[in-house]
């Protein structure tokens, strides 16, 4: 009981460290085609939401496809040595200023290279990236190697902004590479945008330890609706292609719950420039960790309170009965009884529902709800 | 009748519902943001359909998965077919992938709670 407390209580300062540093995404494992779909699917789901202009729209997706690219390219050719480490990808929003990190394991003696590099990159003015390009094209071209260096070279153009990159020691043989690139709808401010992506990197790596520490695959702090649902179900139906179907489909199942018990119930629209909530996944082996956490009204609490304290102390077989009760009451949306979700929770995962509620204001609780299943 | 056709979308099934040729099915995946809205012209479609059914009927379903909310609105149609039963012979299909536990436990779940003749099929691809 005390262990769950601790962790439940992890979901809200993730929540608060997420809101703090306008963290609005982030994925962290394997990635395959259909995830980097996935993801690119969601963010632009995302920024239509924002209403942001196409210009930046297309800026940061140019630069996404890079990153992702990039992510995928070293996993196909590093694994000749073990490395216990995967990629990860972050997307942080603050007020129109996207910052786009990326990190992933490289051979240690591919540094000095990829340092020469960025350093080149970096100390051109857009002119000059624009000769480069052309020049290291023609270089490919002749020497066939294929795309070395381009796509570092395109993100640099289209972000307007200095890459700001940084290596962290993994083993003998490896570091972690990270990338964090700014788009922003002022480029120039070079000074500033190097000390900003410098702090932004900081506070990335921190959170990805966290994230190792707490096997965490995926963080959504977004908006939440259907888009972002079926977005976030692909990414994880590709996540999970090597599991079982029984496993697979239950993850699926109470994930399309839980967030659509957001977009039902999630007293979002009230909180002005607050996202509504977060939803994130632990993953260990076979077994799934799924956490919502939302805003709800501070009306609602007593009520939501009875209702999980009622579906918790039903066995299986009441709770199987009272599940074909409340397939059979159409009413259902007005009464005072639990609904269909709540139980179907509770069945699907074979245990009690654990959640957690903190006061948040005078009008608002944080609800924190988390579910296993393996 | 007019015949009823939705296409399968990333979060609703295909339907078609058609009384000239015989066919009744409801096929994929179902998880709409408001399932009422979704599953009301079938219901009322069938509705119609109640008041004037001829000859016998095979209503197939093969879900691959639903969510609570259509859950509640299959039940109401799966309600109307049994009302359909009491004048002609439905025949209701339930189609799973063998190895779909839950899709199976559903059709059971549905088979012991409606009057009219539920058939589990099991299908391998």
């Amino acid at each position: 009981m005390n262990s769950q407390k601790t962790k439940n209580s992890f979901a809200f300062r993730l929540f608060e460290g997420m809101q703090k540093e306008n963290l609005s995404y982030i994925y962290r494992g394997v990635f395959s085609q259909n995830i980097t779909d996935g993801i690119l699917s969601l963010t632009e789901s995302n920024l239509d939401k924002q209403g942001e202009d196409s210009k930046t729209k297309k800026r940061v997706f140019t630069i996404m496809v890079e990153g992702l690219q990039n992510i995928t390219r070293h996993q196909e050719t590093e694994d000749e040595a073990y490395v216990n480490e995967t990629g990860i990808f972050i997307i942080q929003d603050v007020n129109s200023r996207y910052y786009i990190t990326t990190g992933n394991p490289i051979l240690k003696k591919n540094i000095p290279n990829l340092t020469a590099q960025l350093n080149k990159i970096n100390s051109l003015d857009e002119e000059e990236l624009k000769q480069y390009y052309k020049n290291v094209l023609n270089d490919n071209i002749i020497s066939n190697k294929g795309g070395a260096g381009l796509g570092l070279i395109e993100m640099a153009r289209k972000s307007g902004n200095k890459l700001v990159f940084d290596f962290v020691d993994l083993n003998e043989n490896y570091s972690y590479f990270y990338l964090n690139t700014e788009i922003s709808q002022n480029t120039g401010n070079n000074l500033s945008s190097i000390q900003q992506g410098t702090e932004t990197l900081k506070s990335v790596k921190e959170i990805h330890r966290i994230l190792n520490e707490e096997d965490i695959v995926l963080i959504f702090n977004g908006i939440f609706n259907q888009d972002s649902l079926l977005n976030l179900l692909s990414i994880m139906e590709s996540q999970m292609m090597e599991h079982n179907l029984n496993l697979k489909k239950k993850v699926f199942n109470i994930m399309v719950e839980m967030l659509q018990n957001i977009v039902k119930h999630g007293a979002n629209a009230k909180i002005s420039g607050q996202n509504p909530g977060i939803f994130f996944i632990n993953q260990n082996k076979e077994s799934y960790q799924l956490n919502t956490g939302n805003y709800i009204n501070l009306s609602e609490v007593d009520e939501l309170k009875r209702k999980i304290a009622y579906v918790n102390s039903l066995s299986v077989d009441d709770l199987n009965d009272f599940y074909e009760k409340s397939l059979f009451n159409f009413q259902i949306d007005s009464s005072k009884e639990a609904g269909l979700g709540l139980i179907e929770l509770r069945l699907k995962t074979n245990r009690i529902i654990s959640y957690e509620i903190t006061d948040f204001n005078e009008e608002f609780s944080f609800f924190v709800l988390q579910t296993v299943v393996d | 009748m007019e015949k009823l056709f939705f296409d399968h979308t990333e979060d609703t099934p295909k339907v078609l519902l058609d009384a000239d040729n015989r066919e009744f099915l409801i096929e994929g995946r179902s998880l709409p943001e408001n399932a009422v809205e979704f599953y009301l012209p079938i219901l009322n479609w069938l509705n119609d359909y109640s008041k004037i059914p001829n000859a016998s009927i095979a209503f197939k379903f093969k879900l691959e998965y639903f969510n609570t909310a259509s859950a509640k609105q299959i039940t109401k149609l799966l309600i109307l077919l049994q009302q359909i039963s009491e004048k002609i012979s439905v025949k209701i299909n339930w189609h799973y992938y063998r190895e779909d536990a839950d899709i199976m436990a559903s059709g059971i779940r549905f088979a012991k709670l409606i009057k009219a003749k539920i058939e589990l099929i099991p299908y391998d691809d």
